[in-house]
């Protein structure tokens, strides 16, 4: 290589914008001193709304991974979520013990979606979107057909033990959440930023391409949701410990669809966008209900959530097709110079 | 024990493939010995593309077999690459939601030493941190091309390298691909270019093999003027 090539691409590699390993377990670490912050600021009600966001942000930010990273798009994660919801509730009942229950059902719901995963890998767009549907609409009336089990439409109480004295219940839901959405987003940000990222998003963008690269485009594709899946497991659980109950109800259809709306309005693919997702989960619903109180009407109130997510849906994409996470305030870019 | 095969490179054995009743190869047979550049060149629809998936894995033939090294080798598209064979697409098959360096990172695999030499090697390390779609055609082709080229690849399989390009830049990739250390499979319909890098040619027709033998004996080759090149070839 000439001179002048070498002088280039070494100015090239140093002015590589270079991502810190370091910065996720960093934003992790303030997330934490945030959230333990806020649970001592905050009123009850908005504690448990935070213990909620959490809870949404680990089936977003799974979800967003899948979607937004590896191209498959997934109307089916409500029912996943009831999966890992089920899957503690029978277990607290049985055993009580809440650590090895969330485990547990983080992989009971990852076999389930190994399993949908497997069938995914052969199906693209519409199709992909219609087997997801399917499963969104027929795990939760399993629990009707299985009603010894389940409890039909009545759901399952799920027992837990009291939180330590120095602390509401409030409070001890929004530190079990917000554990389970940190660790899941810290893991998530460390897994898409390596190799699997990469392949990831080689298979989103051209699959014949990726395999000519020497990745295989069913594994990368069964892991991605493999992987989400056990997100929305978690998700799932805490859900269950958060309302202490579990029932069919919790996750209908509609569930599957806000989330997939929350991590396009958020922004697909980035992890900032299933927080503001997540965000946008617990805080459009409240506007609706008051609105509907408002107006006083409950029918309205139902619906009103869904239309809002539409409209915001909508206007997000007008003015930020990458999502809220994309937009950013002007700056100036430093100019690099290679060195003479 | 000598580990050399009797048997080096890549051989195909009378390869048939139909699409229903469209005959795509007839009975094609082709031996690539290493360190050669072999150009595969016809009318378009003669079978050339579909002689590449085939070796790539992406059609299977109905009778035939092909050897890598003298053993039989079925390949599969995803493991080709550690087997030692890269190929670029026709047009520009690249992941625009990625780098410049990403892209070339994805075919390195685990070397990301191998990536910025690729870079380096087809001149568009200065692009590594842009992505593909910010970058004119002929740049685009280079990325692929280093794609390809960070896997270190033995056998080099380019589909169409020279489409789009103009005179400079087909110039330099005449220059690589003599350079190059890989042995290179070429579908190309430029004809300076195959005539000027190519050891042996191979000329299809309606999936047929009609003629091969070095530039030379195919330029002087009637049936391959007739089919193919035409009378002023």
């Amino acid at each position: 290589m000439t001179v002048i090539g070498d002088r280039v691409a070494r100015a090239t590699r140093t002015a590589a914008p270079r991502r810190s390993r370091l910065s996720p377990f960093i934003v992790v670490v303030v997330g934490a001193v945030i959230v333990v912050a806020l649970t001592y600021t905050l009123p009850p009600f908005r504690t448990y709304q935070l213990a909620t966001v959490g809870a949404y942000l680990c089936v977003t930010a799974g979800l967003t991974v899948l979607t937004g990273l590896n191209g498959q798009l997934s109307l089916g994660h409500g029912a996943l979520m009831a999966t890992g919801a089920y899957t503690l509730a029978l277990w607290q009942n049985k055993f009580n013990l809440l650590l090895p229950g969330i485990l547990v059902a983080i992989l009971v719901t990852t076999a389930v979606g190994a399993v949908i995963g497997l069938a995914a890998a052969r199906l693209r767009g519409p199709y992909l979107a219609g087997l997801t549907l399917a499963v969104a609409v027929v795990v939760p009336s399993i629990t009707s057909t299985f009603d010894e089990t389940f409890n039909s439409d009545q759901g399952l109480s799920v027992i837990l033990n009291p939180p330590p004295d120095s602390m509401t219940v409030e409070q001890w839901q929004a530190w079990v959440c917000w554990g389970g959405a940190l660790i899941t987003v810290l893991a998530l940000a460390l897994l898409t930023r390596g190799r699997f990222g990469r392949d990831m998003r080689a298979v989103r963008d051209d699959e014949t391409a990726a395999r000519l690269a020497g990745i295989s485009v069913a594994r990368t594709q069964v892991t991605a949701f493999v992987i989400s899946a056990a997100c929305a497991g978690l998700a799932g659980a805490l859900f269950a410990i958060i309302a202490q109950s579990v029932s069919p109800g919790a996750f209908p259809l509609t569930l599957s669809l806000f989330l997939l709306m929350a991590i396009v309005i958020g922004g697909l693919g980035r992890l900032t966008g299933a927080l503001l997702g997540a965000v946008l989960l617990v805080a459009l619903p409240a506007v609706a209900h008051e609105i509907g109180v408002a107006a006083g009407s409950q029918r309205l109130e139902g619906n009103l959530a869904l239309t809002f997510f539409g409209v915001v849906l909508v206007v997000v994409m007008l003015a930020a097709p990458g999502g809220l996470a994309s937009l950013r305030l002007p700056t100036r870019r430093k100019r690099v110079e290679p060195p003479p | 024990m000598s580990t050399e095969s009797a048997d080096p490179g890549l051989a195909l054995h009378h390869i048939t493939v139909r699409f229903g009743g469209l005959l795509a190869l007839d009975d094609v047979s082709l031996r690539v010995p290493p360190g050669r550049v072999v150009g595969i060149i016809g009318p378009n629809g003669a079978g050339k593309t579909t002689l590449f998936n085939v070796i790539c894995g992406f059609v299977t033939p109905q009778s035939g077999a092909l050897t890598l090294d003298g053993r039989p080798f079925r390949p599969r598209p995803h493991q080709l690459s550690g087997r030692g064979i890269t190929r670029t697409l026709q047009g520009v098959g690249q992941f625009n939601g990625m780098t410049v360096l990403e892209n070339v990172q994805v075919g390195a695999r685990r070397r990301d030493d191998d990536a910025w030499a690729a870079l380096e090697r087809c001149e568009v390390a200065e692009h590594a941190h842009r992505r593909p779609g910010e970058l004119p055609y002929a740049k685009r082709k280079r990325v692929e091309l280093a794609r390809a080229l960070a896997a270190r690849p033995r056998i080099l399989m380019l589909d169409e390298p020279a489409g789009g390009l103009d005179t400079d830049e087909i110039r330099w990739l005449a220059d690589l691909i003599r350079d190059t250390e890989s042995t290179v499979l070429l579908v190309e319909h430029h004809m300076e270019l195959v005539m000027s890098v190519c050891d042996e040619i191979l000329v299809l027709d309606f999936g047929k093999p009609i003629a091969l033998g070095t530039p030379g004996e195919i330029r002087s080759n009637d049936r391959v003027a007739e089919a193919y090149l035409g009378t002023a070839a």
